[in-house]
């Protein structure tokens, strides 16, 4: 089910929508103040321009993405970032995969462990905490039904409080949401393609 | 709708507004303030684009399904009730069986293609719900509510397993 993980170190993908982008020029009060508040701090993408077909949508999910990802405290970041590059690699997203695995880098300087998990996808070798962590978010990401008591144990083992195992439900849950809404409104463009341009 | 004023995901989970699993989704304000405004804006819609809120709570309940989420599947089946008491949409979202109505058998296709395979999705599954009369707004819409209950049903599963290793 899931593809190979497009090789971070090329760069981000581009991403191309499969319907036509809001308008700037021809946005209404709604879809501009809606795109005020982007994920990420770039310029506004097709990506964005797609989501503010419907504002009201996209001004609660800019936030909530953010609170979820950067929220101050609780799981180390590159640790929700490897919840989503989990949720990614299995839910076939190489564009979220590749854009998450280069902030995971970015955050911890260890492309060696992205360039595993590229290789071999989530059964790639790590070390027991992330191996816990990638576990979890795996088995949520593949069956959400499936999660009872018993998959708390081996996060708890490796020190998670509560709100550290909430952190990471979140990231996980909201790659769920952000790897379906990429993927079925559009697709990574070719690699070497030069338009378009997506923010998360 | 008479729950407006609560909060639709310790509903959801059975947390009490004084339970200790309450108090930690609280140490997480703005996720829980824009979750539920998520909740809201996909329901609730001030405009909701031609994608009507029956079919939205039907879609959702089409999703709950597919991940076999027995709280979601109840929850989403008492929101249609409630906005199509004469259960037009109700009767059509029949496990397995393909509607005879074009728009509804289209959306709910696209529903399980998202939910189940998210890779799956093709430029022309777009077109053919343009086709059936979806605006580019409802198309969005679509495809958020999609996202946003396969969302809700991962962090009601984390919940329920620190409730139960409690």
């Amino acid at each position: 089910m899931s593809k190979p993980m497009r090789d971070f170190t090329k760069g981000e993908l581009e991403w191309s929508p499969w319907i036509e982008p809001v308008d700037l020029d021809k946005a209404t009060a709604g879809q501009r103040d809606a795109l005020k508040i982007t994920p990420s701090s770039r310029a506004v993408g097709a990506y964005s321009l797609v989501l503010a077909h419907d504002p009201e949508a996209l001004s609660e999910r800019s936030p909530l993405y953010n609170g979820i990802m950067f929220g101050a405290k609780g799981l180390p970041r590159a640790e929700r970032e490897l919840g989503a590059v989990t949720a990614s690699r299995i839910n076939g997203c190489a564009y979220c995969a590749s854009v998450h695995a280069k902030r995971f880098v970015d955050l911890t300087k260890e492309p060696e462990v992205m360039a595993r998990i590229h290789a071999d996808g989530v059964e790639a070798k790590l070390d027991t905490r992330r191996r816990a962590i990638v576990d979890y978010a795996a088995k949520l990401t593949r069956d959400p039904a499936s999660i009872g008591a018993a998959d708390l144990a081996p996060l708890r083992a490796q020190g998670l409080s509560d709100l550290e195992v909430l952190d990471l439900t979140h990231a996980v849950a909201m790659f769920g949401w952000a790897n379906r809404l990429m993927q079925s409104l559009g697709a990574p463009l070719p690699e070497g393609s030069e338009t378009g341009s997506a923010a998360l | 709708m008479s729950d407006s004023d609560a909060d639709v995901l310790d509903q959801l989970a059975g947390l009490s507004p004084d339970s200790p699993l309450a108090a930690l989704r609280r140490q997480r304000p703005d996720v829980v303030a824009h979750m539920q405004g998520s909740d809201d804006a996909i329901f609730r819609p001030k405009d909701d684009g031609g994608f009507v809120p029956a079919e939205r709570a039907a879609a959702a309940l089409q999703v709950a399904l597919g991940l076999r989420d027995e709280i979601l599947i109840a929850h989403y089946r008492e929101r249609l009730h409630a906005l199509d008491p004469s259960e037009t949409l109700a009767e059509r979202v029949s496990d397995g069986e393909v509607s005879r109505d074009k728009r509804w058998a289209t959306i709910i296709a696209h529903v399980d293609r998202v939910t189940k395979e998210p890779e799956s999705a093709q430029p022309s599954d777009l077109q053919a719900l343009s086709a059936v009369g979806l605006s580019d707004h409802a198309i969005v819409s679509l495809s958020q509510l999609i996202a946003y209950v396969n969302f809700q049903s991962r962090v009601l599963a984390g919940l329920r397993m620190l409730r139960e290793a409690r």
